[in-house]
Order: structure tokens, then C-alpha cells, then sequence
């Protein structure tokens, strides 16, 4: 008889995300694990929280795309350092790339390192890199429907930060019902309407990662 | 969860439908709410009429037993 053992993947990447924990706490480096579906967002908001926040404290991006490195331009422009990791059609970073890509860092410069995930609502919730914090884009553009329908991102992230809201007029967008369905989801978690255009919440945004990036030094 | 692409857990939720009696519309909303709230519930879905319950959940994270308190916290009488 012969009996076939399936490695536990997800054991693994859980492992490995234990080890790079280990290591950012370790450093006092914290972590953000910035996800949401392609076109949320997420370089736009970073691209605002860097003008915001890069001559605040030392930060790096590490960016996740399936293909190019189009968001790791975007980032440069910026003057802050930046790694590309290319999945080559894999839908999620995991612990491992994290892993490989964190050893071509200087942790010990570094007070926040961002890990923009690939563009998609639904696989990066499950694979853990070892970060303090998960925060969720999402846009009015997307639907006020989107959080029941890929639950767990929502329940995952410490914030979720509503995109574009410059252009809910335009957009068949219910705030209320969209914000009543997240923090059902996840009781607790902190709601913020953004605009990257218009500049709302982005303040907001960046006073709770200082506080974040502070926590984790006095730690 | 995504099962279009084979990542992530395999069959970690497990998905339970059954009755409640004693709804009203808002108990019935009320539920939803609150067991959504549940570590590991993803999705939950009420008839209020007939009491027709379904809640997709991880019992790794929440017990079965911890979603039924939440039915009789309440005065409700799950029927599994």
C-alpha cells in the first residue's frame, strides 16, 4: 500500500513567517502587509504616505506584482529604497520571497518596511510574511459589496482604508452600509475614507503608522 | 478559500446549515451581525421567515459550541 504524504504548504509558509517575525522584531522594523485588488490603490497611497512620511522615519518598499516593475518606479521616484519581487503569475507574496528578498536589506536602517502585496482580494489574507499588520484598499469604485464577498482580507486587516472617496458621487457607492459590513466583520477594526487625489484621511493614515513605527521601537 | 487557484487552506471551513425558531426581523439581522463578528465566520445568512440558518465558519477558530451560545444568549433555539 502506498501512502502519499502532501507537505503542509501552509505549515511551512507559516513557519517561515514566524522566522521573519523574529527577525523584524528583532531589528524594531515594523511590518505592513498592504493588500487589496489591483487598481485600489495601494502605490497611490504610498506614494502619498512617502511624501508624508520619508524624511519622518526610515522606510522601504518591497512590491509584489505578478510581472512588472511598473509600482517599483512609481516607489523610486521617491528616493526610498524599493525591491521588486516578481511572482511570475503566482497571486500572492508568501514568507519565503519575503525571506530571500529582506536579506538584500539593512534592517538596521530601516523603522517601516511596507510589502505591497499582488493586486487581489482573496490569496494574500492567507499567506502571513511575517508582518505586525495587514491594512486593506479599498475603492468606491470596487462596490460597497466587496467586503461580505471576500470576508477574509477584511477580517485579517488591523485597517481598511476606503479609496477614492472623492469620486463617490460619481460611483453607486453605500459608505454606510460598506463601513456597517467591515467592522461586522471584524469588530474593532479602524475605518478611513481616503482620497489620494484630494488629500482626505491621508493625514490620519500616516498618524497611525507613526504611532505603529513607534510602538514597535519602544517595544 | 481560494479554491480557483488551489491556495491557501484546503476545507478549513466547514459550512453548517440548519433551523432557528423564535426569529423576529431584528434578531434575525442582529445574528448575522453578531456571529459574523466570530473569528473565522465568513459568511452567514438568515431567513427570518423560516428560520433557515447558514453560517460558513472555521472550527479552528470558533467552536461550534460558541455559535450555538450565541442562539440561546438570545432566546433562540438552533435546530441542528
Amino acid at each position: 500500500m502506498e501512502i502519499k504524504v502532501i507537505k503542509n504548504i501552509l505549515g511551512e509558509n507559516d513557519r517561515l513567517a514566524a522566522e521573519n517575525q523574529a527577525m523584524f522584531q528583532d531589528k524594531k522594523v515594523f511590518v505592513l502587509n498592504f493588500m487589496g485588488s489591483p487598481g485600489a490603490g495601494k502605490t497611490s497611497v504610498l506614494e502619498k504616505t512617502m511624501e508624508r512620511l520619508k524624511d519622518k522615519i526610515k522606510m522601504a518598499v518591497i512590491e509584489g506584482d505578478l510581472f512588472t516593475s511598473k509600482d517599483a518606479e512609481r516607489i523610486d521616484k521617491y528616493g526610498v529604497p524599493v525591491i521588486q519581487i516578481n511572482t511570475a503569475g503566482g497571486c500572492h507574496l508568501d514568507a519565503n520571497m519575503v525571506q530571500k528578498t529582506v536579506k538584500e536589506m539593512n534592517l538596521d536602517e530601516l523603522d517601516l518596511l511596507v510589502v505591497e502585496n499582488v493586486g487581489n482580494l482573496v490569496c494574500p489574507a492567507e499567506f502571513p510574511v511575517g508582518e505586525d499588520a495587514r491594512a486593506v484598499v479599498l475603492s468606491v469604485t470596487e462596490g460597497d459589496d466587496k467586503p461580505l464577498k471576500y470576508p477574509l482580507m477584511f477580517k485579517e486587516s488591523e485597517i481598511a482604508l476606503i479609496n477614492k472617496v472623492d469620486l463617490a458621487p460619481y460611483c453607486n457607492f453605500n459608505m454606510d452600509s460598506a463601513k456597517q459590513d467591515i467592522t461586522s466583520l471584524h469588530p474593532g477594526i479602524e475605518v478611513l475614507e481616503v482620497s489620494c487625489t484630494k488629500g482626505d484621511g491621508l493625514d490620519h493614515w500616516c498618524d497611525w503608522l507613526l504611532q505603529k513605527v513607534a510602538a514597535k521601537k519602544g517595544k | 478559500m481560494c479554491k480557483e487557484c488551489g491556495c491557501g487552506h484546503e476545507g478549513g471551513n466547514t459550512r453548517l446549515q440548519f433551523t432557528v425558531h423564535g426569529y423576529t426581523a431584528e434578531s434575525a439581522q442582529a445574528m448575522e451581525k453578531e456571529l459574523l463578528g466570530l473569528p473565522g465566520v465568513l459568511y452567514v445568512h438568515i431567513h427570518a421567515h423560516d428560520g433557515e440558518t447558514t453560517v460558513d465558519y472555521n472550527p479552528e477558530k470558533t467552536k461550534l459550541g460558541d455559535i450555538l451560545q450565541s442562539f440561546s444568549a438570545r432566546g433562540l433555539e438552533a435546530v441542528l
